[in-house]
């Protein structure tokens, strides 16, 4: 599903070079719940910003579902990230003059979508998360918890072949945390959907199957959760 | 591509609807008054130049004026010309003037002027000066002894309405001393005093021919100018062309003809004047929405880069806010249009007061178009290059705005 080889990210700051990731290979395969830790600057989320063809790596190469994305142009890298991945922000990053609804079913409609086809996608996912009576609210309607899980419904709308998770706890309380976490899980679980998800929580590692960890921009376990 | 306009129209719509209200009413009443700027001025002059164009047929020249060819001083043999070209297809009637120089003199005041003899049943076919008398009454045919005289010469009851030097308010029924060229010098009756807005005819003096041969002692079979009222609807240049195969050997001009030269340069200041409010009219609106827009976009970056990020091509983005700009614009013509006509309505009850006449505003439907359409290519561009900038931004750059 996803192959990284050799992977490297330099970022030149000035007169300071900056090695985000060194050298980093792994292979994650379909419907694996990854999560990627680390401390602060070990380089965990330049890792899924490379792997989510949000950023390009400096050396390396990526094959995602069987495609060496490196030679994808940029419009090229936008209709993939469209039709086959998924993406949840750390902090929810929903558009503010849509609806729930409308943030749900905006990227079917960006796919071509039939309006009838999207509405009802949009319904089923938003009542599978719990959010069928938010429909019309915006987002400063809603809690921090309910708009990241509108933000999951909008990454999932379009059964994404991988979803990337950015932290997607780090503005929630406990109790939203949990919530979120147990949706992931119960998404991973029933629908085998590969998730990737970036956290520094120690508590969040029981929700993987599998857990990477970085530090100084290189890979320095992958395991299984003990 | 019509999914994708169709996605930017989508988040457009929703962008005004659900977007700040106070800065959608500010942008539209600025672009408002930018439009109402640009087609408010041209409708000024347009009226000015519409007043010109009535007062000249209607008061002085009628549709066509005939006058002496070259170095000549008079058109001979008059009653012939006057015959051969009243039987001209699309010529209504034709009037002959005569016009020589004067000195009146009425209280101790004297001006120099011009009397011009007419036929007054003729002149009442050409023009409608005998419909605006102040007071007293118009010529009539073979009277003798009798003028009338235009209120920019007679004088107003109240001074400082005059518009230069008069006989110091002269009324019907007074008796002024018109002293000609020739050495005659007679007292007139005063038959009435014409106040037609038109700077020109209300600074005239009128008598009948019959009472200009009894001042010269002779026939007079020549005048100093014809002029002509065309058929309602008849196309003036074609009644020229005529006139000329008819065989006129005399100068011939229509009321354009007559415009173009009093007017020529005026127009064109007024043109270039136009040309000037209308650029920095759309200089404001392209400043305006793009101070907008750019404040929008940068406000946006972050969401653009997530937009980016979840798989929205940055052309829809960027013809998001395009149409943004365009709907401002439209929602600013409609407003823009309806101020212009409410201006135009209290204007054409309460006119501007010009020495030539009451000018109310004209629009033209072309001057609405053009300006309409140069809006919306200064809306395009203001709108596009703000949103084409922030789109084309790195997306983790932008997230992290």
């Amino acid at each position: 599903m996803i192959t990284a080889e050799n992977l490297s990210r330099v970022y030149e700051m000035g007169k300071v070079t900056v090695h985000a990731l060194r050298g980093v290979s792994l292979t994650i395969q379909k419907g694996e719940f990854v999560g990627i830790m680390g401390a602060s600057g070990s380089g965990k989320s330049t890792l899924l910003h490379l792997l989510g063809l949000l950023d390009k790596p400096t050396e390396g190469r990526i094959i995602l579902g069987g495609i060496d994305v490196k030679d994808l142009t940029d419009r090229q890298r936008t209709r993939f990230r469209l039709k086959r991945l998924g993406y949840v922000f750390q902090d929810y990053a929903l558009v503010p003059e849509l609806t729930v609804e409308e943030n749900v079913f905006l990227t079917s409609m960006v796919r071509g979508t039939p309006k009838e086809e999207y509405l009802a996608q949009s319904h089923q996912i938003l009542d599978r998360i719990g959010l069928s009576d938010r429909l019309s609210h915006k987002h400063n309607e809603l809690s921090g918890g309910q708009q990241q899980r509108v933000a999951i419904a909008r990454a999932m709308v379009n059964r994404p072949e991988i979803l990337f998770a950015d932290e997607p706890c780090a503005n929630l309380d406990s109790e939203s945390s949990r919530n979120v976490l147990d949706l992931f899980k119960q998404i991973n679980q029933e629908m085998a959907q590969t998730i990737v998800m970036v956290s520094h929580e120690d508590w969040h590692k029981r929700y993987f199957n599998r857990i990477i960890t970085l530090r100084d921009g290189e890979i320095i376990s992958d395991d299984p959760p003990s | 591509m019509l999914t994708d306009l169709r996605v930017s129209f989508f988040l457009a719509s929703r962008g005004i609807l659900r977007g700040s209200r106070g800065s959608l009413y500010l942008t539209v009443l600025i672009i408002a008054m930018v439009f109402t700027n640009m087609i408010f001025m041209p409708s000024i002059i347009l009226g000015f130049i519409k007043v010109a164009e009535d007062q000249i047929i209607t008061y002085q020249t009628g549709n066509i004026i005939i006058s002496p060819h070259g170095d000549e001083r008079f058109i001979e043999d008059v009653s012939s010309l006057l015959e051969k070209v009243n039987r001209i297809p699309g010529v209504l009637r034709a009037s002959a003037h005569y016009g020589t120089g004067v000195t009146l003199r009425y209280k101790g005041n004297s001006i120099g002027s011009t009397v011009v003899a007419i036929n007054p049943d003729d002149e009442r076919l050409v023009t409608d000066v005998y419909q605006k008398m102040s007071d007293g009454d118009y010529l009539a045919d073979g009277e003798n002894d009798e003028i009338i005289i235009g209120i920019h010469t007679s004088g107003h009851k109240d001074p400082s309405l005059d518009m230069g030097v008069t006989l110091g308010y002269v009324k019907a029924g007074d008796e002024v001393i018109v002293e000609y060229t020739n050495g005659v010098s007679k007292a007139y009756h005063v038959k009435g005093i014409i106040e037609t807005g038109s700077f020109y005819a209300d600074q005239g003096a009128y008598i009948t021919w019959d009472e200009l041969e009894s001042v010269f002692d002779r026939k007079v079979d020549y005048a100093t100018e014809l002029i002509i009222k065309t058929h309602p609807g008849t196309y003036e240049p074609e009644v020229k062309t005529m006139l000329y195969r008819f065989g006129i050997r005399e100068k011939v001009q229509t009321w354009q003809d007559i415009l173009e030269e009093a007017m020529g340069r005026a127009v064109q200041n007024f043109s270039m004047l136009n040309s000037i409010t209308v650029v920095v009219s759309l200089i404001i609106a392209i400043v305006v929405l793009f101070i907008v827009i750019m404040i929008k976009t940068l406000n946006s970056r972050r969401q653009i880069g997530v937009l980016k990020a979840i798989g929205v091509d940055k052309n829809i983005i960027i013809h998001n806010y395009v149409f943004q700009v365009l709907i401002l614009t439209t929602l600013g013509v409609i407003v823009g249009t309806a101020l212009v006509e409410s201006m135009v309505a209290i204007l054409t009850v309460y006119p501007f007061q010009f020495p030539d006449g009451e000018v109310t505003p004209v629009v033209a439907a072309s001057d609405l178009v053009n300006n309409t359409i140069m809006l919306y290519v200064a809306s395009f561009v203001a709108g596009y290059i703000p949103a084409w900038q922030v789109a084309n931004e790195d997306i983790l750059t932008a997230m992290r705005s």
